[in-house]
């Protein structure tokens, strides 16, 4: 520090104590997290571990999905047609019943998933042009998983009768499907930026939930409130620590995320930090703003729990499209940081958007930070005194 | 205006309908060890806490080191040094981790904050346990590392809340005299306790009672004023002695002890007194005692002064 003694203005030498003061309060949450495995594993080890777990677990894509196929016609092309369904990966041919009245034991026994029934003549229809019908029956009992195995089967068999027919006897009205962004259609890509928010949401909530808290609990907020320190020097003291855990948190969850999801960076790097950043500051803020209203470490984990994992879960848009909720839902969904930054995570990674089309999500995000930095800090010197 | 370093006029707080602290008007000049006596729950942390800067008043003024705590409680807190009831430093935390942080909460850094964790450390004689864990120091050590902590910045005065409490007495006393030490520097003190003994160290003494400053004044002056008269102590039955000399003229209080009684009585009936309890213990002991705060402490609070 400046040892000259410098003629200062009284404004430089109240920041230059303030300064002194948050840095004070920043390396004792330093030295407390060393002593804490716990908080390590929470802002390191559970990120990824939650990603990991949700990224594989949560998935819609077949892969190898059984199915059987009974084939009445049995001709060539009914076999090349069953052939190029199970060679693709998606469907595994389990089964081959004789008839189709077979087909209900196997769904039963939890065997197969699917059946295709290709009825006599098939080939023969195919040949004369004429309609040619097939039977798929699905395990109504997994709705998604249903509407997943109908969606790829009849891209499938759309392929395969384009591909054996050629394309001057495709039917006259086709839809032309192209999928941007995601072409697969991988479940995994779609997720994982929501599965990232939540992530954050989660940890970053966690950690900073217990600070004030614990403080309050074992008695030291007494001694720390006859210091000078005021409430912005321990708020911001306590935020900057835990927004370099954050930051490498978030680089973590990155990282895994392109390595082990193929997530692109179709946007800029720079936009992407500066909207995980905001994001971070939004979610510490939350959870110091727990931590001076709860009164005792137990509320405040579940408080922070609660208030971070539902919100990043249901209403951020993660799983289900926020503009289809109604509206009291929509208005709650708002409120919360998570709901912007999926929004924003996918525009930057998969679709490439800039800032002129994300900013009104990064703008809500740092609302969102100054509101409750704000309430905290308020809430804080009133309760001790 | 006077010169006194604290300065209460008809200081009040309540909480809700509980008045914790009720118009409490005293002054502390500076290099006085000030004590503030009174049972739990008579209002003896309400008034640290208020000119500590912690609480605000709700009626009443009081200036510390000459700035008032509800305006510029920041100021107050400058100046001051403070320990409160329960040991309140971060226990996951060395002792030297500790005092750093406190030092940099007061605005010390760099090299004058090095220096003065150095001083204070020596002052209280925790040279070898500067990197112990501060929850595996015991209770005496841990209050020395609180009162290091209140030191740190040179404080003008010092607020005591308690600081011994469940302390051994060997402790109690060493710390003590770290205190005194400081006090011979031009340190002011301000500590409440409820250890009588404790209480014999300082210059003056007040003694609350239910939110009331009842009396306030030195050791002697106290004694003198409320607790007059001759101290006896007469070995025997204490059963039969007490029944004996209690229903006389001019005996003020009987306490029973373990092998007789504890008489105060007024001089010109002690005579009266000691020939009744010969009839009773023909074979009598008798010995002079002091006054003691106790006998104050019990005075006051049975005489309904509060």
């Amino acid at each position: 520090m400046n040892k000259t003694p410098t003629p200062r203005t009284q404004v430089s030498h109240r920041v230059r104590r303030f300064l002194r003061r948050t840095l004070a309060v920043s390396r004792k949450e330093v030295a407390h997290v060393s002593r804490d495995p716990m908080t390590l594993y929470v802002a390191l080890g559970l990120p990824v571990v939650l990603l990991l777990i949700f990224g594989y677990g949560i998935s819609f894509d077949l892969d190898r999905s059984p199915l059987a196929v009974v084939d009445y016609d049995r001709t060539p092309v009914s076999r090349n047609l069953r052939e190029s369904l199970t060679s693709s990966g998606e469907f595994l041919l389990a089964a081959t019943p004789d008839s189709a009245d077979d087909v209900d034991s196997w769904f039963r026994k939890n065997e197969v998933s699917s059946a295709l029934v290709i009825p006599p003549g098939f080939a023969a229809n195919l040949a004369a042009a004429r309609s040619a019908p097939l039977q798929i029956l699905l395990d109504g009992s997994d709705g998604s998983k249903a509407g997943g195995v109908m969606g790829t089967m009849s891209a499938l068999l759309r392929n395969w009768a384009a591909g054996i027919a050629g394309p001057a006897a495709a039917s006259p009205i086709e839809a032309r499907v192209t999928l941007l962004y995601n072409p697969g259609l991988k479940s995994s890509i779609f997720f994982v930026p929501g599965l990232m928010a939540f992530i954050l949401a989660i940890a970053g909530v966690l950690l900073t939930a217990l600070t004030v808290a614990r403080e309050e609990e074992q008695g030291n907020l007494e001694q720390l409130f006859a210091t000078p320190v005021g409430r912005l020097d321990v708020v911001l003291g306590k935020l900057l620590p835990y927004l370099a855990m954050g930051i490498v948190q978030a680089l973590l969850v990155l990282a895994v995320g392109a390595v082990a999801f193929d997530l692109p960076l179709a946007g800029s790097p720079f936009l992407l930090a500066a909207g995980t950043l905001l994001f971070l500051v939004a979610v510490l803020s939350q959870g110091l703003f727990i931590s001076v209203i709860a009164h005792s470490q137990q509320v405040a984990t579940q408080i922070g729990a609660l208030s971070s994992l539902l919100p990043s879960l249901l209403l951020s848009g993660f799983l289900f499209p926020v503009e289809r909720m109604p509206m009291p839902l929509q208005v709650i969904a708002s409120i919360f940081p998570s709901r912007y930054f999926v929004t924003f995570l996918r525009g930057v990674l998969l679709k490439g958007s800039g800032f002129s089309v994300l900013w009104p999500n990064l703008l809500a995000m740092a609302v969102f930070s100054v509101l409750v930095l704000a309430i905290a800090t308020k809430r804080f010197r009133r309760r001790v005194a | 205006m006077s010169d006194a370093i604290i300065q209460c006029r008809n200081l009040g707080r309540s909480f809700g309908d509980f008045h914790a602290v009720r118009d409490v008007s005293f002054e502390v000049p500076q290099g006085e060890i000030f004590g503030y006596l009174g049972a739990n729950g008579a209002g003896k942390s309400t008034t640290i806490r208020i000119l500590c800067g912690l609480l605000a008043p709700t009626t009443g003024t009081a200036l510390v080191a000459g700035f008032d705590v509800a305006k510029d409680p920041e100021a107050v807190k400058r100046h001051i040094g403070y320990m409160s009831q329960k040991f309140s430093l971060y226990t996951d935390l060395t002792v030297a981790e500790n005092l750093d942080f406190f030092g940099g909460a007061y605005g010390l850094s760099g090299r004058r904050l090095r220096d003065s964790i150095d001083k204070v450390i020596e002052e209280v004689g925790l040279q070898d346990h500067r990197r112990a864990m501060t929850s595996s120091l015991p209770g005496g050590r841990q209050q020395r590392v609180a009162l290091a902590n209140a030191l740190l910045h040179d404080p003008r005065i010092l607020f005591l809340d308690e600081p011994t409490a469940g302390v051994d007495p060997a402790a109690r006393r060493e710390f003590l005299s770290l205190v005194r030490r400081r006090v011979a520097t031009g340190v002011t003190v301000f500590l409440t306790t409820h250890y009588l003994d404790e209480a014999e160290y300082c210059r003056r003494v007040g003694l609350m009672v239910a939110g009331h400053l009842a009396v306030l004044g030195t050791p002697a002056e106290l004694k003198a004023a409320h607790a007059p008269g001759e101290i006896r102590i007469l070995h025997g039955n204490s059963a039969l002695l007490g029944a004996a000399v209690r229903p006389l003229p001019g005996v003020h209080a009987v306490q029973s002890l373990g092998g007789g009684i504890r008489v105060r009585v007024d001089a010109t009936h002690l005579p009266a007194v000691l020939s009744a309890a010969r009839n009773v213990a023909p074979s009598l002991q008798v010995e002079v005692a002091e006054p003691t705060l106790d006998d104050v402490f019990l005075a006051v609070v049975q005489g309904g002064l509060g």
